[in-house]
């Protein structure tokens, strides 16, 4: 079944097309990455899906229902979590208030319901302390998020998505600002999310890292949709090369990179 | 003197905190000074006043004061406010002062220019403090300001309610992304800070037994002051700085009230304040953007 539907999606800003009709779709269960050099619209793209931006035309559909522009917060409720590119950790509060307040969502629609429900709060307590072993924070649970070095806050980023306890998960350059220790254990982290069925779209700069996690990869270049298939096709991908070429020179080499 | 004077500065006190609370907790997620919460206040005493005369009952007269003014907060924020925010702070600002006038201006028009007095006689009973007489009205204001900034402190720190207020306050892009939504938290913040204020009109006009058009001047611009004092945006920090007003303005007044007039004693302190700690006395760390 598909569970996100992107469908000639265009985002202008004043005059630069950002995204230019691309279509795409993820079906349930399915791990897709979304690559392509900088400026190229990914992040752009992302944060439509996310509820951040509009978009100037084209649709979007979750599990069969428009949500296009329907804002951050109800697709948030709708069931789609995602991270920051740039870690953004509500830094005075502690690790684990972060992630309660993503895991109790569903009674913070209603503010008079934070009283009273002590069968809930427990529930939400361990849900809160199971994704907090998941993602190896527990020995920083009740520290000030802002003290968390960038391996933590990257694990802090996919532990609140998860919170939300989304159909889809979106993953906004999880290793951006990684160095090689600690993408690996991210990569094995991210694994993990995948043998529980979580349905995950990846977008990322790091191209090595997203092909050794995807099923299938999505490739944007200045704006358009120019390859979609296997991570093993993407790498003999003639436009692709040229694309990557363009950029950084490096051709074959930044396709390789990474992993 | 020294009792009298700390009755009367904690009193002042507690009525600045409920004002000033109201209008931090409104900067905390706006970062906007909305001067017409003010214009609450007046709105409280006069609704205040006009529920007592029909009913005759203070406390009747304290909850309608309240929910017409948490009213006229929520339609503000609803149709005013967030309309104009992406403008940047400085409109907002000048269109709340406006709004302030205008409320004033319509007050003068309905109710008449005039003081109208708020006879109300609360259940309390005038007590002695060490031998200094302390009316049940002040009684009731101290105690209703214990109960609400309690209550306050309570649902910031140990709700999900406050949870979601402090991460909208610090980032409420994020906190939409997790499923929190900032148009509510806005909405029931502009609701508590509207009431609170009435809350502190009602209290204020039965103390001194008069309602007028523009009582809530001198308000306006000293919680202006106190939240600036308090760390701007930092609820328990504003609370702090209300208190400390209060006692030092009726101290300053008691003792060497021939220097300077009491309702400038928040402006000099702000000026300090920006002088030497502009991130406010009670904020840790640096100064908040």
């Amino acid at each position: 079944m598909t569970l996100l539907e992107v469908d000639r999606l265009t985002v202008r800003f004043r005059g630069l097309t950002a995204v230019d009709g691309v279509s795409l779709a993820v079906a349930e269960g399915e791990f897709v990455a979304i690559i392509g050099p900088n400026g190229a619209g990914k992040t752009t793209l992302f944060n439509v899906i996310a509820g951040s931006l509009r978009p100037s035309a084209g649709e979007i559909r979750f599990a069969g229902r428009p949500v296009a522009g329907l804002g951050a917060a109800r697709m948030s409720q709708l069931g789609v979590g995602r991270t920051f590119q740039v870690a953004r950790p509500f830094g005075s509060l502690t690790v684990r208030e972060n992630v309660r307040l993503a895991a109790g969502r569903h009674y913070l629609a209603n503010p008079l319901a934070a009283w009273g429900r002590r069968g809930r709060d427990r529930e939400v307590e361990a849900r809160v302390a199971h994704l907090l072993a998941v993602t190896g924070l527990v020995g920083l649970a009740d520290r000030r998020a802002a003290d968390l070095n960038m391996g933590g806050l990257r694990r802090l980023e996919i532990a609140r998505a998860l919170a939300l306890e989304p159909r889809l998960l979106l993953l906004d350059e999880p290793a951006a600002g990684l160095g090689v220790d600690g993408i690996r254990p991210l990569a094995e982290l991210i694994r993990s999310l995948r043998s529980q069925h979580l349905t995950v779209l990846l977008v990322e700069h790091h191209v090595g890292f997203a092909l050794s996690l995807c099923d299938r990869v999505v490739v944007l270049d200045q704006g358009k949709k120019i390859f979609e298939g296997t991570p093993e096709a993407v790498r003999r991908d003639e436009r692709v090369i040229t694309a990557y070429l363009g950029e950084s020179g490096a051709g074959e080499g930044a396709m390789s990179g990474g992993d | 003197m020294f009792i009298p004077s700390l009755v009367n500065g904690i009193t002042m006190g507690s009525i600045y905190a409920l004002m000033a609370l109201g209008l931090s907790l409104v900067y905390g997620i706006l970062r906007i000074l909305d001067v017409a919460n003010a214009g609450a206040y007046t709105l409280g005493a006069y609704v205040g006043v006009t529920v007592f005369r029909l009913t005759g009952s203070w406390w009747i007269a304290l909850v309608a004061g309240a929910a017409v003014a948490a009213s006229l907060g929520f339609i503000l924020q609803r149709f005013f406010y967030v309309p104009i925010l992406a403008s940047g702070p400085i409109i907002p600002l000048i269109a709340s002062i406006g709004v302030f006038t205008a409320l004033e201006e319509a007050y003068r028009l309905i109710f008449g220019p005039y003081i109208i007095e708020f006879p109300a006689r609360v259940p309390l009973p005038d007590i002695h403090v060490a031998g200094v007489p302390v009316r049940g009205v002040q009684l009731l204001i101290i105690l209703v300001a214990v109960v609400v900034l309690v209550g306050t402190w309570y649902v910031l720190g140990h709700t999900r309610m406050g949870l979601a207020w402090r991460a909208t306050a610090q980032d409420a892009e994020v906190a939409q992304a997790m499923g929190i939504d900032a148009r509510r938290v806005t909405g029931w913040n502009f609701l508590l800070g509207y009431a609170l204020a009435a809350v502190a009109g009602v209290l204020v006009s039965i103390n001194y037994d008069a309602v007028y058009p523009t009582m809530g001047d001198m308000p306006a611009y000293k919680m202006l002051a106190i939240i600036v004092l308090g760390g701007l945006g930092n609820p328990l920090g504003t609370i702090a700085a209300s208190l400390l007003i209060g006692l030092v303005e009726t101290f300053v007044a008691a003792y060497v009230g021939f220097l300077l007039p009491r309702d400038s004693i928040a402006f000099v302190a702000l000026i300090i304040i920006l002088l030497v700690r502009p991130q406010g006395i009670f904020t840790r760390g640096a100064v908040a953007k």
